[in-house]
């Protein structure tokens, strides 16, 4: 036992600890946006010490039950890059000329996919998981998305390795640029983050919205330009445009390796909606979660 | 004269109480409904309520919906500790959830000053896979405390949770106890401003337990309040001097715990049998063996039936069986339970007893005779099973509920059950010369 003494720290706790006042009512709290405000800030304030747990937690229990471990933050981009590099050499597909080696701009676009696709499944798969804690205790529900967060830059990380392995493989140049690739990377999590919080609240609810987003992911990644350079023109071409994902996943690369941004103002775009959209995303998650624990019970 | 200075007194002194009260619920209304995908869809439809900012106070069901909680109000100051009781479903978990501040109340509110801390929730967020060590950090965390509380309290917790050298291995390893006890522990050092203890204390062995209930009164005494749910009689009229009881949602009766729990197990038995006789008749329409129990009756030695069992008497059991084709080797088990400790007091194995019973196709009666009647007068509830060979269940009554009679022999008071007796007083020298004086 410890010199913890129980007695003396809960009297100096019960002094110390202003009592504060909660109330819960039906209201919505939308109608005290300040007040919402306010909580916003003090539980994403709060839940750091929370998320660096449950990110600890996940990490090391996740690979304490795997063999190959981090081998298989590599595995996909290096099996996608050698399956395109194979049929393209093959003249199976006809891909145009990319800016950087093919199989490195398959790996490193791979890399940057996966990282959105992380930040994208994130929320939903936190939200899933942690169903029965939501529904019994109180806890900063951020802490949750914080937690996912800190795992997707923490496998980014592990990829990191890889992307530092390709640079030196295949001679490629390096840009003073190179430093400001982690903003745009940061605003491809963002997009990610946003469209994952939108979805998560309705995950825990209906099953459906987990399955639709594998099958979207899968699809979406086809219009994004990861295996093959943007498209100029064409229908294909305007569809590529459009896709918020392809702006910022160009821009990080491209500030990575050429240093020539191709689409400023599709960044800034693109970008501007990540931010707006995470903002109001993050609201509306804090404000669905109750009637989410209310329906799934514990 | 007199009346006057009360009445100016309570006057005086409630508002200052009010503000004091550490929880407040004022009129708290929720609803749920019962089928699931509506149940979803309504969710959807609240939480477009809530974005949109149109949520208010809705005291209008939905197609499908019942109250969980109607209009529930009551008030808990610092130390004090409060019983919660009623049947399953009554509402006690959904109100516990709503002072938690896990779901909104549909009407009302409630206002909370201070920590709450739900010990609903033992171990949740463990992960098997890692150690003891790293989940009650992970847990204690949840619960809302920095890592250097943890790290001030770990050594206690471990110790109160009887861990020792297991806590550096995973928590797959641990027995359920093991497991159960940690959450408890890790849960009870947090220490909060109002506990919420729903049916937990069931955790560990009767050491344990114990050792909860002192650190729980620890607690009370360094004021910390409580919110205690429990089937348990016994523990309620022990830890809390006020208890409310619950009925489908409603507020029934809110006072001193004696009170409340005799009412609470009043109703529990008169609701079960409304023309106050303990006969069983099963409904037809209610089975689906081949062999059933169809009714279970109370006679005195002279065969006559009794609508209740009296303390003392010699009584048998009447099970009538109604079977559709022969059986053979059945074995009759009745496992009676006490309402109010919610213990098991006899149990009755026919086969135990080197008895089994071909039952023929029709109708036929099994009689257990009990002379002299032990059980003291209160309220029980028996389960029936008709076995057949290889544990095969023929039929089974999971609660039958009798009431027993004090009678004419003279009950104890205070005691377990009815022991039969006989005072004497024996004089000196011979013991041939006894006087007997019979009770």
């Amino acid at each position: 036992m410890g010199n913890y003494n129980s007695n003396k720290l809960h009297k100096i706790q019960l002094q110390h600890r202003a009592l504060s006042k909660v109330v819960y009512t039906p209201r919505s709290r939308l109608k005290h946006p300040v007040k919402l405000f306010q909580e916003m800030c003090r539980d994403l304030l709060g839940s750091q010490e929370l998320a660096w747990r449950l990110l600890v937690r996940d990490i090391s229990a996740k690979y304490r039950q795997s063999f190959l471990g981090v081998i298989w933050a590599f595995l996909p981009p290096i099996v996608t890059a050698a399956g395109f590099t194979l049929a393209k050499n093959g003249g199976v597909i006809n891909i145009g000329d990319t800016s950087l080696p093919y199989p490195a701009y398959v790996m490193f676009s791979m890399t940057l996919w996966q990282t959105f696709v992380e930040a994208l499944n994130g929320p939903v798969q936190a939200v899933t998981a942690a169903k029965s804690m939501l529904a019994r205790i109180k806890f900063p529900r951020e802490a949750l998305i914080l937690a996912k967060l800190g795992e997707v830059f923490f496998n980014f990380g592990i990829k990191l390795i890889l992307i530092i392995g390709l640079f030196i493989w295949f001679q490629m140049p390096v840009n003073w640029s190179i430093f400001l690739a982690p903003v745009a990377l940061i605003h491809l999590v963002i997009l990610g983050t946003f469209l994952g919080l939108m979805l998560a609240p309705l995950g825990a609810l209906y099953q459906d919205f987990s399955m639709g987003l594998t099958l979207i992911t899968g699809f979406w990644l086809f219009l994004t330009p990861v295996v093959y350079p943007v498209p100029r023109d064409g229908v294909f071409g305007a569809i590529v445009k459009l896709n918020p994902v392809t702006p910022l996943l160009m821009t990080t690369r491209e500030l990575a390796t050429t240093g020539v941004i191709s689409n400023p103002q599709g960044f800034w775009v693109a970008s501007s909606l990540a931010i707006v959209g995470l903002l109001l995303a993050w609201i509306f998650y804090r404000l669905a979660i109750p009637y989410v624990v209310e329906r799934i019970s514990s | 004269m007199m009346m006057r200075i009360d009445e100016q007194e309570t006057f005086a002194q409630s508002p200052n109480n009010d503000s004091e009260a550490v929880l407040s619920v004022n009129g708290v209304s929720k609803k749920f409904c019962r089928n699931l995908k509506r149940s979803l869809l309504y969710g959807v439809q609240d939480i477009a309520a809530e974005v949109l900012g149109l949520r208010e106070e809705s005291d209008k069901l939905r197609s499908q919906e019942f109250w969980a909680l109607k209009d529930v109000s009551f008030q808990l100051r610092p130390g004090e500790a409060l019983g919660l009781v009623g049947k399953n479903g009554s509402g006690k978990s959904t109100l516990l959830r709503i002072i938690a501040g896990l779901i909104n109340p549909d009407t009302g509110s409630v206002e909370v000053r201070g920590r709450v801390a739900p010990l609903i929730a033992l171990g949740a967020g463990f992960n098997p896979i890692l150690t003891g060590r790293e989940n009650i950090y992970a847990n204690m965390s949840i619960l809302g405390l920095s890592k250097k509380e943890i790290d001030d309290r770990f050594d206690a917790v471990v110790d109160f949770a009887e861990i020792g050298e297991a806590i550096d291995a995973p928590v797959r390893s641990y027995s359920s106890g093991m497991a159960a006890r940690l959450g408890f522990a890790s849960a009870i050092f947090t220490e909060p401003d109002i506990l919420l203890i729903d049916e937990v204390l069931a955790v560990g062995d009767a050491k344990f337990r114990t050792k909860c209930y002192q650190k729980l009164s620890k607690l009370r005494s360094l004021g910390t309040s409580f919110v205690l749910v429990t089937h348990s009689a016994p523990a309620i009229i022990s830890i809390c001097e006020n208890s409310l009881y619950l009925s489908k949602g409603r507020l029934l009766a809110n006072g001193d715990s004696n009170t409340i729990i005799k009412k609470y197990e009043q109703e529990l038995f008169s609701t079960n049998n409304s023309n106050n006789s303990n006969a069983f008749v099963r409904s037809n329409s209610s089975n689906t063996s081949k062999a059933y129990i169809k009714a279970i009756t109370w006679r005195n030695s002279a065969n006559q039936i009794l609508s209740s069992p009296s303390v003392g008497e010699n009584v048998s059991l009447e099970i009538e069986i109604t079977s559709l084709e022969e059986f053979h080797q059945l074995s009759l088990n009745i496992m009676i339970r006490d309402l109010r400790s919610d213990s098991t007091v006899l149990h009755f194995i026919s086969d135990r007893d080197g008895m089994k019973f071909d039952i023929p196709s029709g109708k036929s009666f099994i009689r257990l005779e009990t002379p002299k009647f032990r059980l003291s007068a209160g309220f029980y509830v028996a389960k029936l099973t008709l076995n057949g060979p290889n544990f095969y269940v023929v039929d089974m009554i999971d609660d039958y509920r009798f009431s027993v009679l004090s009678g004419r022999e003279v009950d104890l008071l205070e005691s377990l059950f009815f022991q039969e007796r006989k005072w004497e007083i024996i004089r000196s020298p011979s013991p041939d010369s006894k006087k007997t004086e019979k009770l």
